[in-house]
């Protein structure tokens, strides 16, 4: 392992990538800190099971430190991050769709997460995420970048390698939907 | 407020409880513990891989090989080509010259000048007679 380079909080995602290419755990680690919650946000948003979010992190993580090679810049590392979730996320459900748990799409969320945590929950807030298991995946992901992330469209539409007008008219889709479930 | 900002609103507040529960710090020593174990997976697989390859250009090369043999004449740049490679170490070859072998063995393989006997649908059903009929068409 390489020695672990002198860090500030001012280090930059890019110095820390740069350090974990070269085999410093620790800068893995920092990373980790960083984006571990946005992304648990992203992926419970997305449907993740409250129960499983927490592997699903590590899983997404893992799978995005082992391709890093493949990151080149074209967005921030959060938002690549977050896009790797969303394919995790999506393996998931295809997993556990295979064992018949129970799909994905079905609102896992209301089912296995805790009770009392969704009686907490404000109804607006249920019916915006069992909303969100009704549209098509890339409407989802790209309604969470935006809306829950606050990301631009040109920052959405580099990490979906789409444009930023695709992103606009998913995002509009998407908010359409929503409205007529929620309101 | 309008209906988009309250979605807007809402979807920040999505998620927030998983989030909070999340132990970073244990999630980060987990991550970089399941990072060591990586090496070795990879490693295990890229021997696997190259064995893989290893045993496709073998039958590759020796099909390639083989059928130039028995073209001899037919397409003598190939042939020579060909039996050039096989005489080196495959290490030696450069993705060019794979390529080439490939191409060369595509078309022989893919040729309808091999005269198979009328009513024959695999060449083990074959007697003597008739393998070298098909022999003797092969070589041109």
């Amino acid at each position: 392992m390489a020695n672990p380079l002198p860090r500030t909080d001012a280090a930059s995602d890019a110095t820390l990538i740069a350090a974990w290419r070269d085999g410093d755990e620790q800068a893995a680690a920092e990373l980790v800190g960083r984006h571990a919650r946005p992304l648990a946000r992203f992926l419970a948003g997305a449907g993740a099971p409250e129960a499983d979010v927490d592997d699903l992190v590590q899983e997404t993580f893992i799978r995005a430190f082992r391709s890093v090679d493949r990151f080149r810049g074209q967005c921030q590392f959060r938002t690549w991050l977050l896009t790797i979730g969303g394919n995790v996320l999506k393996d998931f459900g295809r997993r556990a769709a295979r064992r018949k748990v129970l799909p994905l799409d079905d609102g896992v969320r209301d089912a296995t997460g805790d009770p009392h945590e969704h009686a907490e929950a404000s109804e607006a807030e249920a019916l915006l995420a069992a909303g969100l298991q009704q549209l098509p995946r890339l409407q989802r992901e790209v309604f969470l970048l935006r809306a829950q992330q606050g990301l631009e469209y040109e920052e959405i539409a580099a990490a979906l390698a789409t444009t930023p007008g695709a992103a606009r008219v998913h995002y509009h889709h998407a908010v359409r939907r929503l409205k007529e479930i929620v309101a | 407020m309008n209906d988009e900002a309250r979605l807007e609103n809402l979807a920040k507040r999505l998620g927030a409880a998983a989030a909070e529960r999340l132990d970073v710090a244990t999630t980060a020593r987990n991550v970089v513990e399941r990072l060591r174990e990586q090496p070795v997976r990879r490693a295990l697989w890229l021997h696997q891989t190259w064995l893989r390859i290893a045993a496709a250009l073998v039958i590759v090369l020796g099909g390639a090989v083989v059928a130039s043999r028995l073209t001899p004449g037919r397409h003598p740049g190939v042939s020579a080509h060909a039996a050039h490679f096989v005489a080196d170490d495959l290490g030696d070859l450069s993705a060019e010259e794979l390529r080439a072998v490939l191409a060369a063995f595509d078309e022989m393989v893919g040729s309808n000048s091999v005269a198979v006997p009328e009513g024959s649908t695999d060449l083990r059903e074959l007697d003597a007679h008739q393998l070298r009929a098909v022999l003797r068409s092969l070589e041109g």
